[in-house]
């Protein structure tokens, strides 16, 4: 069976510190001006009358129904066999189709070669060498787990089933890969 | 949700920009323009009516719109160079190669359409002879190449609003009635604009039958763009949630609702309607205030596309 990839981003350990952002602009060589990858903060008052933080990655969340793929008039955006969506550079015509389309902001356009571009979870540079994307590699707390969802032996998999997880707009019947562990502080334990 | 650090810029919502809202109004008349000018040929006669000036407003107004919308949405890429990709690589499940296809079809047969009109002004003497068996043959199977663009074109104005009613990002965007509210409000403008470009340019009168007969059908499809704006919003309320939300600020928020009230449903669709029928009918067939009520139906439909189009990427619940 094919690697199908998936991510998890715990809420609980992650701490904001940006690390994943830098080397995910390092490793892909992203323009000053875009992001593949955000984590933005949000300030919760928790039942017992603390104050705590959440944390939200905003990038591609990898979906299996694919709305950008869907909505592409040439292919140029395309899923692999992996489920890591991908923009073909060569085929793209800029018609934006796809960043509309996406209910995640995952996608911005390119400054140089003006395509879309997004998150590949380093499909061509550090997948294809067998490592783990730069952001998973670089945290320090381990908030982000990768790894092949069609394993069941997979650290992917192993926390999957130890801790309680969503998807964001599961509404919307995307199905996405990215896989995120709510604060424990807000209420939810497992 | 606040960011930590970086610029926050293209996270803006509106995608598509006004380039897009024009094209969409060009496309939506060029069809209604071509409909509405087949419908009278077939009233008329195919004998009879090419010396029509509606008729001749249409074949003119359909390709010019849609060549002008094209070049405009080509321009509006961000890689305009490669836009012949979209003619050579195709995904048909996306609705923007449905309507790639359906324009490499439309275009021509309106061009075609065109010459028969015109064959007789320029393509039996001068430097255009040499296209004249191109134009006998338009109109040898003028039944058939009429029936085939009106079906052409009643596709190409309904996938304007597939287009965005495909995409269930958008409360706005996401409802069934969308295309229907485009079909229609498409062939409104291509009623007005034959009407203004006929009494203009082709010394039609308000006194021929058809004039007349197409002033009073846009009277009676702006009821329908309006039962169709009635419905999306209605319908909209009915889902709850986020869709809700989304009618509500699009109904009451800024200058979009002003847009919408005002530009859209007072000009566009109440003024013309009303005036119709509290104007005496002496006035309202003058030339005069044809032309007036086809241009403000003109404001109306392009304020709708403008409207829906950064409506539906602005309030996203």
């Amino acid at each position: 069976m094919a690697k199908k990839y998936g991510m998890i981003h715990d809420n609980n350990l992650c701490i904001g510190c940006q690390a994943c952002s830098i080397a995910c602009r390092s490793e892909n060589e992203i323009p000053e001006s875009v992001y593949r990858l955000q984590v933005w903060v949000k300030e919760e008052e928790y039942p017992n009358g603390t104050i705590g933080y959440e944390y939200h990655r905003q990038s591609c969340v990898q979906c299996e129904n694919t709305p950008c793929v869907g909505v592409c008039p040439t292919k140029a955006s395309h899923i692999t066999e992996e489920g890591i969506v991908l923009v073909d550079v060569d085929l793209c015509v800029g018609c934006l189709y796809c960043v509309a389309a996406c209910p995640y902001q995952a996608r911005y356009v390119h400054p140089v070669t003006k395509a879309p571009d997004k998150c590949t979870f380093c499909h061509d540079t550090r997948l294809a060498r067998g490592e783990e994307p730069a952001c998973v590699t670089v945290c320090p707390t381990d908030a982000l787990i990768f790894g092949d969802l069609n394993d069941p032996k997979s650290k992917i998999n192993q926390a999957l089933s130890s801790r309680v997880t969503y998807r964001e707009k599961e509404k919307l019947g995307t199905n996405p890969k990215m896989f995120i562990v709510p604060n424990h502080k807000g209420g939810i334990n497992s | 949700m606040n960011q930590i650090w970086g610029s926050i810029e293209q996270y803006n919502t509106v995608v598509w920009h006004w380039p897009i809202a024009v094209y969409l109004f060009l496309a939506g008349l060029s069809a209604g323009a071509i409909i509405s000018a087949i419908v009278i040929k077939w009233m008329k006669g195919n004998d009879v009516s090419p010396s029509d000036g509606i008729i001749k407003a249409g074949s003119i107004l359909a390709p010019v719109t849609i060549g002008a919308g094209l070049l405009l949405l080509i321009t509006d890429l961000t890689r305009p160079l490669h836009f012949w990709k979209l003619l050579i690589h195709y995904n048909f499940g996306s609705v923007m190669t449905l309507g790639v296809l359906a324009l490499f079809a439309y275009f021509p047969v309106v061009i075609l359409f065109f010459m028969g009109v015109f064959k007789k002004e320029l393509f039996e003497t001068g430097p255009l002879q040499f296209l004249a068996p191109l134009a006998n043959l338009a109109l040898a199977y003028a039944k058939l190449i009429e029936s085939v663009t009106l079906i052409l074109a009643v596709g190409v104005g309904a996938y304007t609003g597939f287009l965005l009613s495909a995409m269930n990002s958008y409360p706005l965007f996401n409802t069934p009635v969308l295309p229907a509210l485009f079909l229609v409000s498409g062939v409104s403008a291509g009623i007005s604009a034959n009407l203004v470009v006929g009494l203009l340019f082709f010394k039609s009168s308000t006194k021929d039958g058809n004039v007349s007969y197409l002033h009073g059908l846009d009277v009676k499809v702006s009821f329908v763009e309006l039962f169709f704006l009635f419905i999306l919003f209605v319908g909209m309320f009915y889902q709850g949630g986020s869709a809700a939300h989304v009618a509500h600020a699009a109904l009451s928020t800024g200058g979009l609702s002003t847009l919408l009230w005002l530009g859209v449903i007072g000009l566009g669709l109440v003024l013309p309607i009303g005036l119709n029928f509290a104007l005496p009918h002496g006035v309202k067939h003058s030339h005069g205030f044809v032309i007036f009520n086809s241009l403000i139906v003109l404001i109306g439909v392009m304020s709708l596309r403008y409207y829906i189009l950064y409506a539906g990427q602005v309030f996203v619940g």
